[in-house]
């Protein structure tokens, strides 16, 4: 392993923070997207 | 063209290519042209690998289809971040642990020499076929409408990306990506604008939301389940999640952008940065899609929109039948218009009653319209031998042409042709390490100098945008092709994938096991391909399944024999 693999993400402590920002925006557009599809179908 | 349009257009490329050589002009070593050094920065990382993603087909298929389809492709997009994640935790510590040129380096240490060399010729095939058809895809479309010679726009896009691959290697290929992303990323953004701008004064963003939503074309999410059906949450996030870890965790096209990162963490952060902006720049493409439909729904489209095969119908015996259809397309054209603008009104007044029956003649009309086209798409199939029918992917340049003005026309062929030249250098470059680091380093001259391989690698640069090349110019005889090489393509990732599941997660498979369960799987896939009518997108998470499971069966046997 190198040095960077300890390196933390940039704005959050830990790489599973930034896990969950990734997911989260991912569910939230999933959300988006299926509330437009309600809206107009 | 204008002459603005081609100054835009020759500008931009050349820009970009000079600044590519000029920065990568001085000599490199093996691990500077292979890996970049170990020098990339995350966003460079992350651009790159978007870059080698969005083909030329991206930016003129999926408008395209959108405009026909509607937005619902999006959902093939919904498993990337989830690999992005997965990728980042187990492949990115793995690879930068054994400091490997290529992904399938790997499996030589955690298999053995066969397993390693299968998946490399597995790659070698799959990449070395697809790549001739990204040349030759926006080749033909763009000698279609805007009547360029497509022989030598194949060789332009072939030799000038050859050129700055052999010059600078992996470094050339990233330098140049971030460029041809930023012009790709504000092509689009200002072909979105453009779009808007040019609807009907009466018809601004939200109307023309409520025009796509009538016709059925704001469908982004569907729940229900059906293996059959290519686009749908299910198979977006189950399917799209193993097409993806095997395109960004075992594609060495792909692969060899975050392995040339600082660090594991610039790596990560380059793949993350993946995983959170593709969903909505693919978004914003599909978007762009549907608003080239509400504007074709105010101003009379082709009633084809391949112009060189409607040429060939009105050259034929078939003139008088294809000019009473068109007659006929500009009556329905006329009441569907009065709908939606009927539509409009009623959107604005917040008339929910007559919205509806507005929506009601517009279906009525659409149909009618379909009708047509139909009877439209045989006489074109009667007078262009072995031709494809699918006119979509012209829908999005033939209104670039037509409709945009000066100077944007050039910049969204930019688009274009940066797409078609990002994805093709990184196939180059991957082509060419896989070719001297798992085949001629490891199997044919394993004790030679670093700059005998750089040498080598350059040679093979070469002589794989020659194959390429050559393949794109024997593609134009047989147009089906493209289908074929996309279904096989995502017919072997299947298989590549499980091979490299079961090295990271399954420690007690073995090489022997494993070498024979992925030549048993590619058989089994071969044969569901041919029997059933499975969507392609499950065909990886089948490989992967049967890899393992196959793998597990055998390995008993394999440890009897050993």
């Amino acid at each position: 392993m190198t040095k960077g693999d300890i390196d933390p993400p940039p704005f959050f402590k830990t790489w599973k923070a930034m896990y969950w920002l990734v997911l989260g925006v991912l569910a939230g557009l999933i959300l988006v997207f299926y509330l437009i599809t309600q809206a107009y179908s | 063209m204008s002459r603005l349009d081609w100054g835009v257009l020759i500008s931009t490329i050349a820009f970009i290519v000079l600044y590519g050589v000029w920065k990568t002009r001085k000599a490199q070593h093996m691990s500077g042209y292979l890996r970049a050094d170990n020098t990339e920065r995350w966003w460079m990382m992350g651009l790159s690998i978007m870059a080698t993603q969005a083909s030329a087909i991206t930016f003129l298929s999926t408008p395209g289809q959108a405009f026909a389809d509607g937005m619902r492709f999006i959902q093939f997009y919904f498993g990337l971040p989830l690999a992005m994640v997965v990728l980042s935790i187990t492949a990115i510590p793995i690879y930068y642990r054994l400091k490997v040129f290529t992904a399938y380096e790997y499996l030589e240490s955690r298999f053995d020499l066969k397993t390693r060399s299968l998946a490399a010729f597995l790659f070698l095939v799959q990449r070395g076929l697809s790549t001739g058809i990204t040349i030759y895809a926006p080749a033909i479309i763009l000698s279609a409408i805007l009547g360029w010679n497509l022989t030598g726009t194949i060789l332009f896009i072939g030799v000038v990306v050859t050129f700055y691959t052999v010059v600078g290697g992996t470094k050339a290929v990233s330098q140049t990506q971030r460029l041809q992303m930023a012009v790709m990323l504000g092509g689009m953004l200002v072909a979105a604008i453009v779009v808007v701008r040019l609807l009907p004064p009466e018809v601004g963003f939200s109307e023309a939301m409520a025009v796509a939503g009538s016709s059925g074309k704001l469908n982004l999410v569907d729940l229900s389940f059906n293996p059959n059906d290519r686009y749908n949450l299910w198979s977006g996030l189950i399917g799209g999640f193993f097409l993806s870890l095997s395109y960004f965790g075992t594609d060495q096209s792909q692969v060899g952008r975050y392995l040339g990162g600082e660090t594991i963490a610039q790596s990560r952060l380059g793949l993350l940065m993946n995983g959170l902006v593709k969903v909505p720049m693919q978004f914003l493409i599909l978007l762009v899609g549907v608003l080239v439909f509400v504007f074709y729904q105010f101003y009379q489209p082709p009633l084809y929109f391949n112009q060189q095969h409607t040429q060939n119908v009105l050259a034929s015996t078939a003139a008088p039948a294809w000019r009473s259809l068109e007659e006929q397309d500009k009556q329905v054209f006329q009441a569907k218009k009065e709908a939606t603008l009927a539509l409009v009104q009623a959107h604005r007044e917040k008339d929910a009653g007559a919205e509806e029956q507005a929506a009601q003649r517009m279906e009525q009309a659409e149909n009618s319209r379909k009708e047509l086209r139909t009877q439209a798409q045989e006489l074109v199939k009667a007078h262009n031998q072995g031709t494809d029918m699918k006119d979509t992917d012209y829908v999005f340049l033939t209104f670039v042409t037509q409709q945009l003005p000066k100077g944007l026309v050039g910049l969204l062929l930019a688009v274009v042709l940066c797409a078609a030249m990002g994805s093709t250098a990184s196939a180059f470059n991957s082509l060419a390490s896989t070719t001297v680091v798992d085949v001629y380093k490891r199997s044919l001259k394993p004790n030679a100098s670093d700059d005998h391989y750089v040498k080598a690698s350059r040679w093979f640069t070469i002589g794989w945008g020659a194959v390429s090349i050559f393949f794109a110019l024997f593609a134009s005889q047989l147009e089906n092709l493209i289908q074929a090489v996309n279904i096989l393509g995502s017919l072997f990732y299947g298989t590549i994938l499980g091979v490299f599941i079961a090295a990271f997660y399954f420690k007690r498979l073995q090489g022997h096991a494993v070498f024979w369960a992925a030549v048993v799987t590619q058989l089994l896939i071969f044969l569901l391909y041919y029997q059933t009518e499975i969507a392609y997108l499950w065909y990886n998470l089948i490989g992967v399944a049967l890899v393992v499971s196959i793998g597990f069966l055998l390995q008993p046997l394999a440890r009897k024999q050993a």
